[in-house]
């Protein structure tokens, strides 16, 4: 079964992307912001991770940061955020995401396939 | 008895030249500044001796909005001389001082005799405006993100509703949860919309380029408009033909340009219409053309279509949801991506917009 694990801060979303991916068959965990992701990653390891940008405490971008610093770390990151073309996404790309999704488009069906599809990419 | 008409003597004249609360420059018909009043020389950092005599095109510079020389013969003044009627123009000058300054020029050319002898510009100082566009640009930016962020929920939840995660519902339910689905769609859309012209008329569209599957967009884009179109009965059919429709572009922005025409093609087509979605590859290119069999655009509307806030007069009658900033954005973003739109529509019988892409695009 594969592993993903959902960073997204607003509660209910983070929960509406469990129910989801529950339903689709992945084992799934939550964290609210990138600092009890990092902590979260150590015994899960997953192989996707869910991540919003703008988060307290700890954002996506420095999570990222963190999380690419250890080559160890071998999940692939799915960018889900409201901001579209700026710099932030660009950073993100460079920083080794994935792909960067526009949260208020990913409908059910999308978001299975997104995970799905980034399972199989190399 | 008649009042003697008041007149002002060659003294008084030069007073109120030098009154004008804009920037104002008389150059003779080469090009050397006659007389330029004090708003004129302190808004471009000269004192008098440094620009009386010279020629005003050499010592202030005109650039774009991107911060490009503007060609000498696209300058308001040499448009004034060379045609002999007044030239408009927003762009930026560089004086003597290092800033540049955002000005609106006006050219006028002086006639004697039939010939124009030289040319009056009166430009206004738009910094003030211009730092008030900025701050509308940024205030639409953050407003569209967090916009964004209820809506994600409406649209996530709805969806599950809908999709049976919460369990079945009831069939007389669904078109309650259909109409929100739909509402949120077009929300999205708008807000997408805002935020794409805000970027666009701001410079600051940054593309990012990869490979792009152009039958894979439309398809993502049909099913967007699948309750839309269900609703009213319309037929959305797609055709390949050629080579493939992979491109090295920016897939979000195509997304949004199709997204536009496509919904647009639906919005105008007569209940029971048909849609059909040509995508065809060459060596150079991909074209995709949308073609509906509805309302189209009435003959006088064509050459306003793509202009901001325009709706042309048939559609306002039929329905008053929409903005008429789709088509503006489209043309916009479509030159960010290097290609071309274009549109055949014959009215009562439908509009082909026909959308050509390069193979490839190089970032910006």
């Amino acid at each position: 079964m594969s592993k993903v694990l959902i960073v997204e801060d607003d509660k209910d979303l983070n929960n509406a992307y469990s129910l989801i991916l529950n339903h689709f068959g992945y084992s799934v965990e939550t964290a609210f912001n990138g600092k009890e992701a990092l902590r979260k990653i150590k015994q899960f390891a997953p192989d996707i991770i869910l991540l919003d940008l703008l988060m307290p405490i700890m954002g996506g971008l420095e999570f990222l940061k963190q999380f690419k610093k250890d080559p160890t770390n071998k999940a692939k990151v799915l960018i889900f955020t409201n901001m579209e073309n700026s710099p932030e996404l660009t950073e993100a790309y460079e920083l080794g995401a994935h792909r960067c999704v526009i949260k208020s488009w990913a409908e059910p069906q999308n978001l299975n396939r997104l995970v799905s599809d980034a399972l199989l990419a190399r | 008895m008649a009042n003697a008409k008041p007149t002002l003597n060659s003294n008084e004249l030069e007073i109120v030249f030098e009154s004008i609360g804009e920037g104002a420059v008389v150059v003779n018909s080469e090009g050397l500044v006659i007389r330029a009043n004090k708003v004129a020389l302190s808004t471009l950092g000269y004192n008098e001796s440094e620009l009386i005599g010279q020629r005003f095109i050499d010592k202030v510079q005109a650039l774009n909005i991107d911060h490009k020389k503007v060609n000498t013969f696209k300058r308001p003044m040499v448009k004034a001389i060379t045609t002999g009627k007044p030239a408009y123009e927003y762009i930026y000058y560089h004086g003597k001082k290092p800033d540049l300054t955002p000005v609106f020029v006006s050219a006028s050319p002086i006639i004697k005799d039939g010939k124009p002898i030289g040319v009056t510009e009166i430009f206004r100082d738009i910094s003030m405006e211009e730092a008030v566009d900025q701050m509308k640009s940024e205030f639409i930016s953050l407003a569209s993100h967090q916009l964004r962020t209820p809506l994600a929920l409406i649209k996530t939840y709805s969806h599950m509703l809908l999709e049976g995660y919460m369990g079945e519902i009831d069939n007389d339910k669904r078109p309650a949860v259909e109409t929100i689905v739909a509402a949120t769609n077009r929300m999205n859309e708008l807000i997408s919309t805002l935020l794409n012209i805000t970027r666009l008329e701001s410079g600051s569209i940054l593309l990012d380029i990869g490979s792009v599957d152009i039958v894979q967009i439309v398809a993502e884009v049909i099913k967007e408009m699948e309750i839309q179109a269900k609703n009213r009965s319309i037929t959305i059919k797609t055709f390949t033909r050629g080579r493939s429709p992979l491109i090295l572009s920016d897939g979000p922005i195509i997304k949004e340009v199709l997204a536009n025409l496509i919904s647009n093609s639906v919005k105008y087509s007569k209940d029971n219409g048909n849609v059909i979605i040509t995508i065809r590859g060459n060596d150079h290119d991909v074209t995709v053309s949308v073609k509906d069999n509805g309302f189209g655009i009435p003959d006088p509307a064509k050459a306003q279509i793509f202009s901001k806030f325009f709706r042309a007069n048939n559609i306002i009658q039929l329905e008053t949801n929409g903005t008429g900033l789709g088509l503006y954005l489209v043309k916009g973003l479509v030159n960010e991506l290097g290609g071309k739109i274009s549109f055949t529509s014959k009215l009562d019988e439908g509009t082909t917009f026909k959308l050509k892409l390069p193979r490839t695009v190089s970032p910006n």
